[in-house]
């Protein structure tokens, strides 16, 4: 009997917990991750500080969506932040405030790609706000502590506060969107009432006065705007003197008119704010194929600040300065920069440009130790790691050459086709297809390009040169092929074939040889690539030494010529 | 009854069953180590804890980044000299473009604070073994407390200038039961500690362990004047800052290693020369991490153009008819940037992937020359006095007159500049730069903030000068931040204000 009460017993125990445990309801997970998204956030803040905002939400109906699926940036402001807005808006509570407006207002607020204080830079956020306009960032020092600052009008208290569907930052003020257009922008400051008067006068008012192209797509542009007191300072007192200064065909609204450019050389298309211009050296305008070029240094973003090289030394054209205080202001479509001085479109006359592609390089010029010292095989660079700046080549490395009969006594020499010849025991560089050169500073204007190299090896190859990706056509090089003859008296009947000798009088022979390869007309002031591409046959000492870019109009496309010492023959 | 019966016996053999493997399973003492209640009980296993604190400095035996990487990465990353190159991480470039962040892994002070806990056990426990073994003296003993105590106090130099304020943990933790959440201590607080220690261990220091390499591989009392002199430099305290170093100057027992072609190779491949002070002492058992850091085809960082550009120029001097000693084939191999001082085997002549021992230079006589001349330039009158140690340096290293910035003697601001020029040059790539450059914008109320600032824009990109510029006004932003999993275990721990 004993024995039977204890087995009833364990028996009903075990009955107990089956039945318990079919009790239980099964909990299945449904979400994937237990981080609060936006909206939880903001209502579970452990300080309130967004119990405001979520009114806000709520009213302009945006609870769902910033509850579910995305990666937002949300900038929330606090209680004081909305406080101060509703009393900027003589609004007594949110009630007020139409449903529209708040949503416009989240609308700012709000980006749909997670941005962390990491990425912010001085200009604009990398990411468009869902309202339609850009948030610029900056970081401001008050009393010794730097914090972020949002479109100028906000500082982030907390940030990078990371939630299952995106990132907030917490804000002190409202971000409100700008509402006017440049035109009107630059309309409303008095002291730009001259360059006002232009647009009205040239029509771009009307450009810069509309938000959306007639395909009805965003339209932005930047204005680099001078203010009255620097056209005072270069003695043009008010619009008639400007008008009278630049108008040459008396209707400053015709598209060749003077005034007409000079204006359109004020704007530039797309939207720039300063950290975007300084990080690209050179700007389009609306003036076509001209350019602005721009430069950071000493903390100043400088704009048509530009030194080149001629055969007399090194010109330098001082710039004019954009002021970084009065600078970056927002539009509803655009930027408006404040440029401290006066500039127009350019007016250069092409010049030659006799250029060694080895003493242009700086990465080898500041090898001491190397430049003009000795041979050597400079490495691979890739895209992102590079050996220099202004040479690419296909593979393998690259040969410098000195201590040879080149201009400066030395040349880039590359094997085309075929490995390099082992110059000094240094090994050799695998055959490469082609070479590629950045140019310095050309002006706008038609050229014949010349090029200089000296004959060493006699396989036969030909090298097509492409200016700007354009293959030129006159002349293929022949690395193997000399002049047929360096007397002075056969100089004009040789260039009218397209060749020439390059070296000085007690230097030439037929092996310092220069091709005319071709006319270019370049398009636009600036620097441009030349590209060297092996179109057949193969040679070990391929030697690049000068390109000359001489305008087609120039006195002499074969003086001067040039010594391996560094002198030049006139 | 049978079924009963049966139960029964069933039980006590089970209990029988568990018993019989008692003495064994219930030992917990391991069998291949040793515990410390059989530690410390002789001399020679104090002097085995004080040799294990200085291979704990030549990296972590499990495996965790070494002291080493971090003091270079420390040092380093936020100069000028370096710059980004296959290898670099995400992790670097945050630090290189002013950007860190709190879960950026460079910041994790662990690999100081392990050694510190090395330090502290040596402390806590090496004075009890003077009862157990009668053959420790009490010189003995304070030789060694003095060891750790100055290797621990220069731990917390180094924290207290990567983070300002750091929790001060002055005892040992040998169990998790132990380990304890402490706040951290102020600037002053730290940097007291570590005066103090270096303050008691310097009368109880040795002046030299009887041969060279030891000289160099441990701490003498030189040593500690030395770290003296950089901690009253630090703290602005300058006259003590010269009477420390003028401690090691009067010993006459280092030197300045003479410009030859062997100079290289006997003062950085070798080591152990009479001008060095305190090298961590790798060797072929004990590898650093140079060669794969710097050397490889992926390597992680190359230095700067500035390097040759303009910090040595490609000038020659006059009169050694050669570059600056201290540049191409020293510092950097010009050619292609790669920064040569741990990997060279000569001027020209790299190692190979076994041979990555160079030591890593805590100290050189160089250094207490010129942190004596800088200590100088800050006294009324003593302007000369620190242009001619200058002098001397550049002397040795026959630096070209395109360096020389001839301040004027009574200029405290142009002939601290100029020291500082002379220091990047004299100390490329030992792990000093930032901390050089952050004591001379620092100093007198951070008078030379401007600096600063302009230091740091030319090593970002152009679009985001003005935001790091501004940064650079928030003096924490001169401090890492606290590292993430630091403030997740240690819940007093509060995160630098500028992090947060």
């Amino acid at each position: 009997m004993k024995n039977y009460t204890f087995i009833c017993i364990i028996a009903s125990l075990f009955l107990a917990y089956i039945s318990g445990a079919g009790c239980k309801k099964l909990e299945i997970k449904e979400t994937t991750t237990n981080d609060p998204n936006v909206m939880d956030y903001l209502r579970n803040d452990s300080l309130n500080r967004f119990t405001k905002l979520i009114s806000v939400i709520d009213k302009a109906g945006y609870e769902t969506a910033l509850n579910t699926y995305g990666t937002y940036t949300f900038f929330a402001p606090t209680n004081d932040a909305i406080d101060a807005y509703l009393k900027a808006h003589n609004a007594n509570s949110i009630d007020d405030l139409p449903k529209e407006d708040l949503q416009k207002m989240l609308q700012f607020h709000l980006l749909s790609d997670p941005i962390l204080t990491s990425s912010f830079n001085d200009g604009k956020l990398s990411s468009i706000t869902d309202f339609g306009q850009y948030l610029v960032t900056s970081v401001v020092n008050t009393a010794g502590v730097s914090s972020y600052v949002v479109n100028r009008q906000a500082k982030i208290t907390q940030p990078n506060i990371m939630v299952g569907n995106g990132v907030i930052h917490a804000i002190d003020h409202v971000l409100t969107p700008s509402l006017l257009t440049l035109a009107q922008l630059i309309e409303q400051d008095d002291s730009y009432s001259i360059f006002t008067q232009a647009l009205k006068e040239t029509g771009f008012y009307d450009t810069l006065n509309i938000t959306k192209n007639k395909n009805g797509a965003q339209v932005w542009l930047t204005v680099l705007a001078q203010k009255d007191q620097v056209y005072i300072d270069s003695s043009i007192q008010n619009y008639a003197q400007l008008k009278a200064k630049y108008c040459n065909t008396g209707d400053p609204k015709r598209t060749d008119d003077s005034l007409h450019l000079y204006m359109a050389y004020h704007i530039l298309p797309d939207i720039k704010y300063l950290a975007d211009i300084v990080t690209s050296n050179s700007q389009e305008t609306l003036v076509p194929l001209e350019v602005i070029t721009d430069k950071f240094v000493n903390n100043k973003v400088l704009i048509n600040d530009d030194s080149y090289t001629t055969i007399d030394g090194i010109v330098n054209e001082p710039g004019v300065e954009l002021d970084l205080a009065t600078s970056d202001r927002s539009a509803t479509n655009g930027v408006l920069h404040n440029a401290l001085g006066g500039f127009g479109i350019k007016i250069r006359k092409p010049f030659p440009v006799y250029w060694d592609l080895c003493a242009t390089q700086p990465e080898l010029t500041r090898l001491s130790s190397i430049y003009r010292k000795k041979t050597y095989l400079f490495d691979y660079g890739d895209s992102t790691n590079n050996t220099f700046k202004d040479v690419k080549w296909e593979k393998s490395c690259l040969k410098y050459r000195t201590g040879v009969k080149g201009y400066l006594g030395d040349y880039w020499q590359m094997g085309m086709g075929r490995s390099s010849s082992n110059t000094s025991n240094l090994g050799t560089c695998s055959g490469n297809s082609w070479i590629e050169f950045t140019t310095p500073l050309l002006v706008k204007g038609k050229y014949k390009v010349w090029f200089c190299y000296y004959t060493q090896n006699s396989t036969v190859s030909a090298v097509q040169a492409l200016f700007d990706s354009v293959p030129l056509t006159s002349a293929l090089i022949e690395f193997n092929k000399k002049i047929s003859s360096v007397d002075p008296a056969q100089e004009a009947s040789l260039a009218a074939v397209g060749w020439k000798w390059w070296a000085i009088s007690s230097e030439k022979a037929g092996a310092t040889a220069a091709r005319m390869l071709g006319i270019v007309d370049v398009k636009a002031t600036g620097r441009h690539k030349i590209r060297f591409q092996l179109v057949s046959g193969a040679n070990a000492d391929c030697n690049f030494d000068m390109v000359h870019f001489i305008p087609v109009d120039w006195p002499s496309q074969t003086s001067p010529r040039f010594s391996k010492t560094g002198s030049i023959e006139y | 009854m049978r079924l009963n019966s049966i139960y029964q016996i069933a039980i006590i053999t089970a209990i029988m069953g568990i018993f019989t493997g008692c003495s064994k399973k219930f030992d917990l003492k391991p069998s291949d180590g040793i515990i410390r209640n059989n530690f410390w009980q002789t001399k020679e296993q104090v002097r085995a804890a004080v040799i294990g604190c200085y291979a704990a400095l030549m990296g972590d035996p499990n495996g965790g980044k070494s002291l080493a990487e971090t003091l270079f990465t420390w040092g380093e990353l936020r100069g000028d000299l370096l710059t980004a190159a296959l290898g670099t991480t995400a992790a670097d470039l945050e630090i290189m473009n002013v950007n860190t962040q709190a879960t950026n892994t460079i910041t994790d002070w662990r690999p100081v604070y392990k050694i510190i806990n090395y330090c502290n056990t040596v402390l806590d426990y090496a004075p009890s073994v003077l009862d157990k073994d009668k053959t420790f003296t009490q010189d003995l003993l304070n030789g060694y407390l003095a060891e750790v105590k100055t290797i621990r106090a220069l731990m917390y130099f180094y924290l207290a200038r990567s983070f300002g304020e750091v929790p001060l943990k002055l005892i040992s933790t040998s169990s998790d039961e132990e380990i304890m959440q402490i706040a951290k201590s102020s600037r002053q607080e730290v940097l007291a500690q570590v005066l103090k220690d270096l303050n008691e261990a310097e009368p109880m220091a040795v002046l030299s362990y009887g041969n060279q390499a030891t000289d160099k591989g441990r701490i003498t009392r030189y040593t500690i004047n030395t770290i003296q002199a950089d901690v009253y430099l630090w703290m602005e305290k300058y006259p003590e800052a010269v009477a420390a170093c003028d401690k090691v100057i009067n010993s006459k027992k280092f030197g300045l290693i003479a410009n030859s072609s062997a100079w290289f190779t006997t003062l950085f491949r070798n080591g152990n020369s009479a001008e060095s002070i305190f090298e961590i002492e790798f060797d072929q058992q004990k590898l650093n991490v140079f060669y794969s850091m710097l050397g490889t085809g992926t390597r992680r960082f190359e230095a700067s153009n500035k390097v040759m550009d303009q910090i040595y120029t490609t000038e020659i001097n006059l009169f050694t008819n050669a570059l600056d000693i201290r540049s191409d084939g020293a510092s950097v191999r010009a050619q292609d940037n790669v920064i040569w001082k741990y990997i060279g085997n000569n001027a020209t002549d790299m190692i190979s992937a076994d041979g990555s021992y160079t030591h890593w230079f805590f100290y050189r006589y160089a250094d207490v020359l010129l942190m004596k001349a800088e200590a100088l330039a800050q006294l009324p009158g003593k302007g000369q006095e620190a242009l001619d140690l200058v002098t001397l340096i550049r002397q040795r290293a026959g630096a070209p007159e395109t360096t020389n910035n001839a301040p004027d003697v009574n200029n405290i601001d142009q002939l601290s500049l100029f020291i500082l020029d002379e220091r990047a040059r004299e100390f490329a790539f030992e792990g000093k730069r930032w901390y050089d450059v952050l004591r001379y914008a620092k100093k007198n109320d951070y008078q030379n903030i401007a600096y600063l600032q302009d230091f740091v824009s030319s090593l970002v990109p152009a679009n985001s000068v003005r935001t790091v510029q501004a940064k650079m006004l928030d003096h924490n932003s001169h401090y890492f931040p606290v590292y993430i999993y630091e403030l997740q275990t240690n819940k007093q721990l509060v995160q630098n204000p500028f992090y947060q």
